[in-house]
């Protein structure tokens, strides 16, 4: 009975410390279906896929946009109302001076952009943004858009280089969307 | 008993771990070093009405950054900086202009403690060479706000609904070391065993919210105390740029008060009015002309009055052009007339630079 005792002690510390990152990983996740459920009112549903990308593909991306992919794969929402699928979400991210920066782009059926947000921060400088305003520049662009910081993309004072890190991950995803929309 | 009591513990195991598996795919933050740095070659010609041309090649500065991210929320920056090439004979400069411990708590908080920049006008913090019009920093930038400007200290920062604040405590200013000519630049003791008795107090408060808008104002107060003289200093500044559909618009004014000695107050301001042209011509090449008109003056209201209001009261007027071929690359040329008020002296001044960040 006592080394249960100590079994479970040294079981609740390793869960504990488990769970603090698990509470990071799931503000992510619910600010980002949060956004969904804004954007498409409640009645909405969804699914979620970790999609693998094609290592062509990724390849093509990347030398295009001039930005790697942060990771192998990224998360896509299939957004479904009365039982058809309305509108895509991309969950990304893309490094920051030196932090990752998590940001979810909702797509229509035909690749344009619909909304971005900046899902999470983690740098002291650069939070502008995730301001509303400089987000909904991207409205109404797709993967054969220009996206040019300085010109229709205005770049932020003191986020220069969360401005043009941010817009080349999104560019990344209409991209990306045109060549596998046929998959997802 | 123990049967059950394995059991529950299994199913309880079982339940988290299922949870974690799902959601830790949501945790991209890896534990990661980062190397970043910026740096700028200038060329400065100088030639004072009937004095003599003086042509400098310098290597103004070498920076490199040095970053690491323990966790999501605690991380280490820092910034080290070799000017003009080499350090010899008490010419050039090594110093270490950063190095703090973050603590990210969330967006509306976080805190700093170590080497810090204060939060005082839009060049101190966000220095590196494409950020800013002109081969050097604006004058106003040397003298009214001492760029760079940092110490040992600690900051609390935080941002929300597109306001944008940062506070500092940290050393004070060393007073016998203020000019006429330079104001309070010479009393920075930049983290050299520095004396902690009269510490400085800063806060700045930025509006973001508007897209290209940076909108702010700070207020800095110190007893600055030296060896011989002691001086309470207030640096009140404010700052205001748009960068939006190619314009390119800056406003920096300030006032430094003091309680002590010859010198009262040294002000300043400058403008900068830009347009980019690769817009026009369509091209990712960011081309960018450019016009600024500076008034500084250290030694704006004095004691003793008359010509020492006079001496050091420089204006310029400024016509350069910035080329960024790619985001992280400028070429810079700028041409300037100033002049110091006492006895109009003018002086032509002509720079080239090529800066670099990564």
């Amino acid at each position: 009975m006592i080394r249960l005792l100590k079994a479970s002690t040294v079981l609740i510390i390793i869960l504990q410390f488990l769970s603090a990152k698990n509470i990071l990983a799931q503000e992510i996740k619910e600010n980002a279906e949060a956004i969904l459920f804004e954007s498409f009112g409640e009645d909405i549903q969804f699914s979620l896929k970790k999609y693998t990308l094609p290592r062509e593909l990724k390849s093509e991306i990347e030398n295009i946009v001039e930005q790697r992919f942060f990771s192998d794969f990224i998360y896509i929402y299939n957004i479904i109302k009365d039982d058809s699928s309305i509108a895509y979400g991309f969950l990304d991210n893309v490094y920051g001076k030196s932090l990752p920066i998590t940001f979810l782009v909702i797509l229509d059926k035909k690749g344009s952009i619909i909304s971005t947000d900046i899902i999470k921060y983690r740098e002291p400088y650069g939070g502008a943004v995730k301001n509303r305003n400089w987000n909904n520049q991207f409205f109404g662009l797709n993967g054969d858009s220009d996206y040019k910081v300085g010109d229709n993309i205005v770049s932020i004072s003191g986020a220069t280089i969360s401005v043009h890190s941010v817009t080349k991950g999104i560019r990344k995803i209409t991209i990306l969307y045109e060549k596998i929309q046929s998959e997802i | 008993m123990l049967n059950k009591n394995v059991h529950i513990v299994i199913v309880l195991f079982l339940l988290v771990i299922s949870n974690l598996s799902f959601s830790q795919d949501f945790n991209f933050f890896e534990p990661k070093a980062t190397i970043a740095g910026y740096g700028e070659l200038h060329y400065n010609y100088s030639k004072p009405e009937g004095g003599k041309s003086e042509e400098i090649l310098d290597f103004h500065r070498f920076v490199i950054f040095f970053g690491y991210a323990w966790t999501e929320k605690w991380s280490f920056k820092s910034e080290l900086e070799l000017e003009h090439n080499l350090v010899k004979d008490g010419q050039g400069e090594l110093e270490l202009e950063q190095a703090f411990v973050n603590y990210h708590h969330a967006d509306y908080f976080g805190v700093q403690a170590g080497v810090l920049l204060i939060s005082a006008g839009l060049i101190n913090e966000y220095h590196e060479p494409p950020g800013f019009l002109g081969v050097e920093r604006p004058y106003y930038n040397t003298v009214i706000i001492p760029t760079t400007w940092f110490g040992n200290g600690a900051a609390v920062y935080g941002s929300s609904g597109g306001l944008e604040y940062r506070a500092v405590v940290m050393e004070g200013l060393n007073s016998d070391e203020f000019k006429a000519s330079s104001g309070i630049r010479g009393g920075r003791q930049k983290g050299f065993k520095a004396d902690a008795e009269h510490l400085l107090y800063n806060g700045r408060l930025d509006y973001t919210a508007v897209t290209g808008l940076r909108l702010g104002a700070s207020y800095t107060y110190n007893n600055a105390k030296g060896d011989s003289t002691t001086n309470k200093i207030g640096l009140t500044e404010f700052h205001v740029q748009y960068q939006a559909h190619g314009l390119y618009a800056i406003l920096e004014v300030g006032n430094i008060s003091y309680s002590s000695g010859d010198i009262e107050a040294s002000r300043g301001y400058y403008i900068d009015l830009g347009y980019n042209l690769g817009n026009l011509f369509n091209i990712d090449s960011r081309i960018i002309p450019y016009f600024r008109y500076s008034d500084v003056n250290t030694a704006a209201q004095t004691k003793s009055g008359g010509d020492s209001e006079k001496k050091y009261h420089v204006t310029q007027v400024m016509a350069g052009i910035s080329f960024l071929p790619i985001d992280q690359v400028v070429f810079k040329l700028d041409y300037s007339e100033t002049m110091v008020e006492l006895g109009s002296v003018k002086t032509k001044l002509f720079n080239l630079g090529v800066g670099y960040m990564f």
